[in-house]
């Protein structure tokens, strides 16, 4: 169970992921060129989706949560800005490039995942010198909103469903999106 | 039934629909977890290349903290998962017929870069690990962070998020320049 369990939910999620066209050069850096709004609608509605059926099954009982990642400020948002600047370069992030390999795009099988390794490579044996000290900056450990701002996290679930709602009615239905060039 | 062959044989599905899916699937990793293997986990992708990346940093550097203590080597749950998310991007494709080895498939990428395959197979190389840098001080990419942090309402999820858009939007300019 322990190979076929995140064998199976990597195959949903990598076949996610094709569907969503996200394993295409053109739609990742079209999302930052704000002429294609498909990578945000996706992960938002993923979000959605998610918060409304993890929550309620915790709430009841049903499931316990993971350890949730960790947040330090600055090096959580130095981090993003590094990685949206490799994203708009490639067209791709470790998991788009591996479902795109999967479908035959040898440009993301060979130096993608190449890439990628030698990446974590240098991240490894750099992390000493670079993460402690990053991650010591106004670091509130293993903590969600709720917990941290004593909030209900339904409210903010609400918020954020409403927020999500809005943004894509603004997209559809009132043109808040670039012409495509 | 035919409706249903139809949706699963279509190239591109609504982004909205996708999305749906991903959020089953995220739920699904956190309950099923849980439940089978005792020890809830969250998807992600970026910790897997490091755990296969920790046979080349251990070789290097023995004693090195992160792939002695952090991240080790082996065959871990994020390891298997990207086997997966590869076998799931494959069974995408040939679901609409487009499985092919192929290079340099993208028009637009021709039109901003030029038609070399070497210059795509640099940029993308050099992408590849800036990206995965990024990630490790981050602490997530976008799969474990941004979705699998956001959907538990984590904060580091959304600045990451926020950061990953502000930066792109800026490089996106650059690289484009009056195309933007």
């Amino acid at each position: 169970m322990s190979i076929i369990l995140p064998l199976l939910l990597g195959v949903v999620f990598g076949f996610a992921l094709n569907k969503a066209g996200l394993t295409k050069y053109h739609k990742i850096v079209n999302q930052f060129r704000l002429n294609d709004m498909a990578v945000l609608k996706f992960m938002l509605t993923a979000l959605v989706v998610a918060m409304l059926g993890l929550y309620p099954l915790h709430a009841l009982g049903v499931i316990n949560f993971p350890t949730v990642p960790a947040t330090y400020v600055v090096g959580n948002l130095v981090g993003g800005l590094i990685f949206g600047v490799g994203m708009a370069l490639a067209g791709f992030c470790p998991g788009t490039c591996v479902a795109g390999a999967g479908e035959g795009k040898v440009d993301y099988l060979v130096p993608g995942i190449l890439g990628f390794l030698t990446g974590a490579v240098i991240y490894g044996l750099t992390y000493d010198k670079v993460f402690p000290k990053i991650s010591a900056i106004a670091n509130y450990g293993n903590v969600t909103l709720p917990e941290l701002w004593h909030i209900n996290p339904y409210l903010a679930i609400l918020v954020f469903t409403i927020m999500a709602l809005v943004l894509f009615y603004l997209i559809d239905r009132m043109g808040m999106q670039r012409k495509k060039k | 039934m035919n409706w249903f062959i139809k949706q699963i044989r279509k190239e591109e599905w609504s982004p909205y629909a996708a999305g749906i899916l991903l959020g089953i699937v995220g739920i699904l990793t956190v309950v099923l977890t849980d439940k089978v293997l005792n020890a809830p986990k969250l998807l992600g992708a970026s910790g897997g290349f490091e755990n296969i990346a920790a046979y080349i940093g251990k070789a290097i550097n023995p004693s090195n903290t992160y792939f002695n203590y952090v991240m080790p080597p082996g065959m871990t749950f994020a390891v298997i998962l990207l086997v997966g998310i590869f076998f799931g991007g494959m069974l995408g494709a040939f679901s609409s017929r487009t499985l092919k080895f192929r290079t340099m498939d993208d028009e637009q990428w021709k039109m901003i870069f030029g038609k070399r395959t070497w210059k795509r197979w640099l940029v993308l190389f050099v992408g590849a690990i800036v990206l995965e840098y990024a990630a490790g001080i981050a602490g997530g990419c976008t799969s474990g962070l941004a979705i699998s942090g956001g959907m538990l309402l984590v904060p580091a999820a959304f600045l990451f998020i926020a950061g990953m858009f502000m930066s792109g939007i800026v490089t996106a300019l650059i690289i484009y320049g009056k195309r933007f």
